[in-house]
This record gives C-alpha cells, structure tokens and sequence, in this order.
C-alpha cells in the first residue's frame, strides 16, 4: 500500500506540473537545431508551385507528438505556395494525414486538386516507394476521394520523382528508413523526416552521413520549427509543459538516490 | 461539442485511470483501441488491397493477367488443411523471394556502405587543424566494433577496446533512453492539451 500510495504521489505530481505550466502559455525560448534549421531554410529557398511529397507514416498513438510537427511543417509548405501530394504507407495514418492536409490548406486558402492532394494509403509500402520513381499515376490511379488522379490539375506534368523536390516523411517507425533505402539510394530523391523523439537516435547516422536530409525531431522540434516559422502554437506551448516535467523526473531521480544512500548507509551503520 | 470529442475524452480518461489502478473501464478502453485499430487496419486493407487492386480490375476492366495474384493468394489458404498445406509454400518462396531481391541489395547499400563510407572522415581538416568529430566517430566505431568480437577472448588490447566500447554503448543506451521519455511526455502533454482545450473547454 505504502508503494502504490508513493506512485499516485509521483502521479498526480508528474500530472499537477504538467496541467499548471501548459496553462501558464508562457512564451518559451528556444533556439533552433542545425537539423531543424536546415529543413525549414531549405523549404524557405524552394520556388513557389515546387513539389513535396509529404507521407504520413505514423499510428494514431503518437499523434500528440507528430501533429505539432506535421501541421508546423503544413502550414509552412501552404504558406510558401508549394504543391503538396499526401499520401500515407502506414493504415491509420490516411484518415489523420487527410485530416491535418485539408485543415492546414484551409487555414492558407488552398484548393484541393489544384495546390494539394490526398492520394491515401498504398498497402506493400516497397513497392509503393519503388513504383512512385516510375509512375505516381499508376501507383494511385485515384485519391483518397476517389477521383481520377489523371484528371487533377495538379498531378498535370508530375508522374515520377523527378517532378518532386522533396519527401517528407511524418513517421514514429522505420518507414522513413524505406524512403530513404528505396527513394533515396536508388531514386536519388531528397528525404526529410518529422519524427518522434524516440526515433531521432534511429536516424542520427542517416542525418550525419546525408543520406537523410534534415530531421524535425518530437515536440522540441516543432517548438523549433514555430520558432522560425513565426507562429507559436501546440509545440512551442508542450515545450514548458516538457521541460517542467524533465525538471520534475531530474528532481525525482536526485531525491531518489538521496534516499537510497541515506538508508543503504543506515543500513551499514545499524 | 461533438460526440466524437466526449467518447476520446472519456476514453482517455479511462486509460489513464490505470495509474490508479488495473481496473475495468481501463480494460474496456484498451479492448476497444485494440478493437478499433484492427477494424480500420482491416478495412482499409481489404479497400485498398482486395477491391482496389484485384477485384475492380479484374471484373470491370478484364484484366485477366490478374488471375495469376488471386490463384497465388488463394493458395495460401491451403494451409488449413494438411493435406494442402504444402502448395502454400508456392506464393511464400515467391515472396520471400522477390522480397529478398528487392531488399538485399538496397539495404547493404544504404545500411552498411552508405554507412561505412560517412563514418571514414579525414582526422586531419583541410586548415591542419584535427577533427575531434572523426576521431571521435573512428574510436567509437572501432571499439564497439571490438566489443562485439567474440572470435577471441575479451583480454589484452581487444579486452580495453571492448570496455572502452560498452561505454559508447551506454552513452547512446542513455541518449535513446532520454528522447523516450521525452517521446513519452510529448504525448501525455498531447493529451492534456486535448482535455483542457477541446474536452473541458478549460483553456483556448
């Protein structure tokens, strides 16, 4: 009883500093990473109508920490007049993939068909990576809403990689991995990720040899991202919300081995 | 407020009624995530896989080189009954062989020569000056490399090199550790974001 009492306490603690900081909405200072600098100066120097390819390969689970990045990201293509293509290899993220292009799009006054579109999920994620470097058209013969892919405006002079500047992976799993050993290695197609912060060790030597362009990494990433994009919004907000919690577990772990060698030395002594 | 939006607030909070402790309501919730998320996965596949690319063109478009797939996927249900079983191994030794041709020479490429060519950097820079990271990555690189040689006793130069290893071993152990618990906190504050905005109406 004396230990589940001890891990409510821990609990509600971890959960009383969480709920009080995010309420706080204090601005939280934060200077951007080389990686996420670089994803966002490279979108920045893209010309206006350029392609990205921006597939969400994630669950519905790690939504909380990939929506930040992946609507920072959004809004900052839209805002730049880019032309999106969306798709999803991973089930559960077509319907949420869908979801953030068309809010985003809204937000800039885009229109579906002509400045985006949601070509949905493609099963066998190799061969789709594989068959969109020899036809996006044949791969997905329609979009998630069921038109004709070949009827859209702006899948007009775009069929393979070639047309496409960038790929940007929303991922919280290896599918990024396959973008950058199938796209990448044998397509030479430009891969970026937005991951979570669990992956970031994952791709670090993919980040460090280029075979990964840039990363945009958990919650502190998209904190970055807002930073440089000028907006403030869910990532930047999570960030004291995170770093009151890191202080609390720091706090914890210190009080904790401070009560460990006080009683192994009570011990010893008596 | 939307039904959507009082089932997932509920839902959460009966998830995270389990640091209270194991009870029902959690039980119920994570039935149903399971529940859910095989359904949609299910449903989606079944659209995009069986109706999108086989049935429609099949037998709207006559596309009978199709045949071939669907006598290919058929077989697998062979393996229901023992006396069949073995014409599943016909599409299985075709997957595991295309997919094998298909991934082999793409993941030695990207995964160890991609690799191995980034980590052989000049420790000299091009000013004279030398390059900590190089060194840095060519020590790491060599003594965990030490460590996972097992075709000689751990002793000696190879025994330093492996211990020297297991410390680069714990330091990215470590680092891997933190943004998981980073990860974690992102997705608690996710959810905190959403019960105090769109649940309680608390905060805008």
């Amino acid at each position: 009883m004396e230990r589940l009492r001890t891990r409510w306490i821990i609990f509600l603690g971890l959960a009383a500093v969480v709920v009080i900081s995010y309420t706080m909405n204090l601005p939280f200072k934060t200077s951007a990473s080389p990686a996420t600098e670089k994803a966002y100066k490279y979108i920045e120097t893209l010309p206006e109508s350029s392609v990205v390819i921006i597939s969400f390969d994630h669950e519905a689970s790690s939504l909380p920490e990939i929506q930040p990045i992946a609507l920072a990201m959004l809004r900052h293509v839209f805002r730049k007049n880019l032309r999106v293509i969306g798709l999803s290899l991973f089930a559960e993220g077509t319907a949420i993939g869908y979801e953030m292009l068309n809010r985003t799009a809204g937000e800039c006054n885009r229109n579906y068909g002509r400045d985006y579109v949601f070509l949905g999920f493609k099963p066998q994620y190799i061969s789709a990576i594989l068959g969109l470097g020899e036809s996006i058209r044949r791969v997905f013969p329609e979009d998630y809403p069921g038109n004709k892919t070949d009827t859209l405006a702006i899948m007009r002079n775009i069929d393979t990689y070639d047309s496409v500047r960038m790929v940007i992976s929303i991922a919280d799993g290896d599918r990024t991995m396959q973008w950058i050993e199938y796209a990448g290695a044998r397509y030479n197609q430009k891969v970026m990720a937005g991951l979570t912060a669990a992956m970031i060790t994952s791709y670090d030597p993919y980040l460090s040899s280029g075979q990964l362009f840039a990363v945009v990494g958990g919650l502190r990433g998209a904190a970055e991202y807002e930073l440089l994009y000028g907006r403030r919004a869910a990532g930047n907000r999570g960030m004291l919300a995170q770093s009151g919690a890191h202080a609390y577990v720091i706090a914890l772990i210190i009080i904790g081995n401070i009560i460990f060698f006080r009683s192994r030395r009570r011990k010893r002594e008596g | 407020m939307e039904i959507g939006t009082i089932i997932a607030g509920i839902l959460t909070l009966a998830i995270y009624s389990f640091l209270y402790r194991d009870n029902p309501v959690y039980k119920a919730a994570e039935s149903w995530l399971i529940g859910l998320s095989i359904g949609y996965a299910l449903v989606v596949f079944w659209q995009s896989t069986i109706i999108d690319i086989l049935i429609v063109p099949l037998f709207s478009e006559w596309r009978i080189i199709l045949i071939i797939p669907l006598v290919l996927g058929l077989m697998m249900f062979s393996r229901f009954s023992s006396k069949t079983s073995w014409l599943s191994r016909i599409p299985i030794a075709l997957m595991i062989g295309t997919g094998a041709g298909v991934a082999i020479p793409a993941m030695l490429y990207a995964r160890t020569l991609k690799q191995m060519s980034a980590s052989i950097m000049p420790l000299i820079s091009e000013n004279g000056t030398p390059n900590i990271e190089a060194l840095v990555v060519l020590i790491g690189l060599l003594s965990t490399l030490a460590y996972f040689y097992f075709s000689r006793e751990h002793k000696g130069v190879i025994g330093n090199a492996a211990k020297l290893g297991t410390y680069f071993l714990m330091i990215f152990f470590g680092a891997t550790f933190g943004y998981t618990v980073m990860s974690r906190m992102s997705t608690f504050i996710g959810r905190v974001d959403f019960l105090l905005t769109d649940f309680l109406h608390l905060i805008k």
